[in-house]
């Protein structure tokens, strides 16, 4: 991979990171946040880490029931219900792992 | 600026280090049962996409945000353009523009440098756990010490794991499917976040609007998070007209 880009991403989104993060502590000190926007930035949190998860536990997506791999969904099934049960991280890494494995070991 | 020891919480003078200090580096150890893991999984991640240990690690101390750190090594991979990585990241990390309006009427009081440094260090746990002690009625001071304390356990924690990460990453064999720890370690952060109605219905529209056919320039997980986010929103001004206070 070209470094050159590489290291722009890796620049670019720490600035624009820690812009967020100073925002209103440093720049903005004297702004409020308007309600309405603090609102619609809570509700960024689960919108993108689902669309992080779902294209993992859906490789192929969801046009046909012959391409959904299994292994994934009923890990990420599982994985869900030990961390709602849990709330613990490692728990639930480590069953969705073993679940995984299991799987696509029967299945092989 | 007077001076940062006000006589009520002095504490004695033999004693050097402020014991809210301590308090705060208490509260980070309980909760590295998840900074850890997220941690190793992004070195791990970066690492497994042929980033040097350099370009890996800038990326822990640098983004110091796990989510988007994840987010711009998928799209790196996937050779979209630089300008779709960065805006995805700087959405993903949007919330830390909430969480900075929320801390900024209790921080007016401090220097510029411990804003700005303060700012550096703020992620989601510290943020939770200090927005708790402000609620409690804290004493500020004690507060910002505490702040101080939390923040710095899990930075170190933080790069510590992301090193063991970058150091492990270039040794698990691609058939472990470690690619789907991320996914499991997402599952891990989003359930708690699933408290209400319309937080579930930001995560299936995000989870949904990810699945469609390919965006160009892999533009879907800005997408997803704009439509989750928006169909929130629209759907708590029908749910809730009469309420100007925020609903959870």
């Amino acid at each position: 991979m070209d470094a050159t880009y590489v290291w722009a991403v890796i620049l670019a989104l720490a600035a624009v990171t820690y812009f967020n993060r100073l925002s209103f502590l440093g720049l903005l000190a004297h702004v409020e946040l308007p309600l309405r926007l603090r609102r619609m930035l809570a509700y960024v949190p689960p919108a993108i880490l689902a669309a992080i998860i779902a294209p993992q536990v859906f490789p192929a997506g969801l046009s046909s029931l012959q391409t959904l791999d299994l292994p994934r969904l009923v890990a990420a099934l599982l994985a869900v219900i030990v961390a709602l049960r849990t709330r613990s991280t490692l728990a639930t890494i480590g069953i969705g792992m073993l679940t995984l494995w299991s799987m696509q070991a029967l299945l092989a | 600026m007077a001076s940062p020891q006000p006589p009520l919480s002095a504490p004695p003078r033999h004693t050097r280090i402020h014991p809210a200090l301590l308090a705060g580096v208490r509260a980070s150890l309980p909760l590295l049962m998840g900074v850890i893991p997220f941690g190793v999984v992004c070195g791990a991640s970066a690492a497994s996409i042929g980033l040097s240990f350099a370009q890996a690690w800038a990326l822990s101390w640098m983004v110091f945000a796990g989510s988007s750190q994840i987010v711009a090594v998928q799209l790196l991979t996937s050779g979209a353009p630089s300008w779709v990585i960065v805006l995805t990241g700087w959405v993903v990390n949007l919330r830390f523009m909430m969480y900075s309006a929320t801390l900024a009427p209790h921080s007016r009081q401090y220097s510029r440098f411990s804003r700005w440094f303060g700012a550096y260090l703020l992620v989601d746990q510290t943020f939770a756990a200090t927005f708790g002690r402000i609620a409690e009625g804290r004493e500020p001071h004690e507060t910002a010490w505490f702040y101080l304390g939390m923040s710095l356990a899990t930075w170190l924690f933080w790069q510590l794991a992301s090193i063991a990460g970058i150091l492990l990453g270039n040794f698990i064999p691609a058939h472990w499917s470690m690619d789907f720890v991320v996914a499991l370690t997402f599952i891990a952060l989003l359930i708690p976040l699933l408290d209400n109605r319309l937080m579930r219905i930001a995560a299936i529209v995000g989870g949904a609007v990810s699945l469609a056919p390919q965006l160009p320039l892999k533009l879907n997980l800005l997408a997803a998070a704009l439509a989750g986010a928006g169909v929130a929103l629209l759907l708590e001004k029908t749910w809730t007209p009469h309420t100007s206070g925020p609903s959870s």
